[in-house]
């Protein structure tokens, strides 16, 4: 017998959406598509923001002064957040799939995302905002 | 097709964890400090080596491919009607085609200027 699905209005969507249970796994789940889908739209921005680079030391460095400002760097570490989340949290994906005991010990993997995630948060904070290492 | 898509499950993973050790790479390097990442002239001379201008074009196409790729996974997830999905991957493989050629264009001419400050 074929499968036809119904046409849910939009109540009904959202319904759904507030009784789902937020199992940790399942929100690590959305995060990590949210945090593709923004990583995604953010290499189309990296590439066109180096395409300067070509165009020489004026215009390049003109577009650099932009990502001095105060807000940039905070969006620089919200960045940094997306990508830490996306790449631990893809190694963790990679494991449960790909290994034997990997899916035994999601939750715990997921625990370790999270606090290597917030401790190389901290690290990337004192890069971005003091900038020890700089000139 | 059932082959093709078990291939580009594998790929999915495996090209996210080799784009790991490249963004870990591309961290270290032009993030360390502001000057190494945001210095017209570092950046120059990074891009005049041979071994970065490859290390580069594989990030590119990893990005862009396992980005897409991605996409293309979640839209799939929404049983949309096939012509909006086709549409949409459409657009996602045009833009990353122009995007790829932009950063290869990039990646392939800036050591032009190092000779010419």
């Amino acid at each position: 017998m074929a499968y036809v699905q119904a046409r849910k209005p939009l109540t009904t969507w959202l319904q759904t959406l507030l009784h789902y249970r937020w199992h940790p796994g399942a929100v690590a789940y959305v995060l990590h598509r949210i945090s593709g889908i923004a990583l995604l739209g953010y290499l189309f921005v990296h590439i066109s923001t180096l395409r300067g680079l070509v165009q020489g030391e004026a215009s390049f460095n003109e577009k650099m002064q932009l990502f001095t400002a105060p807000i940039f760097k905070l969006a620089e570490w919200l960045l940094f957040a997306f990508v830490l989340f996306h790449a631990l949290n893809g190694v963790r994906i990679a494991l449960l799939d790909l290994t034997q005991r990997g899916s035994r010990a999601h939750i715990a993997l997921l625990r370790l995302v999270y606090v290597v995630g917030a401790l190389a948060m901290l690290g990337m904070g004192v890069l971005i905002f003091w900038d020890p290492f700089g000139a | 097709m059932k082959r093709w898509s078990a291939f580009a499950w594998y790929w999915q993973r495996i090209s996210g964890l080799l784009l790991v050790i490249f963004t870990i790479g591309h961290y270290v390097t032009v993030h360390w400090s502001a000057a190494a990442g945001h210095e017209f002239s570092s950046s120059v001379a990074r891009l005049s080596n041979p071994l970065w201008q490859f290390w580069y074009l594989g990030f590119v196409v990893l990005g862009l491919w396992h980005g897409v790729q991605g996409a293309y996974n979640i839209l799939r997830d929404f049983k949309l009607p096939r012509a909006v999905l086709l549409g949409a991957m459409v657009v996602l493989i045009g833009a990353a085609l122009y995007f790829a050629y932009l950063g290869f264009d990039t990646v392939l001419t800036v050591h032009e200027w190092k000779h010419h400050p």
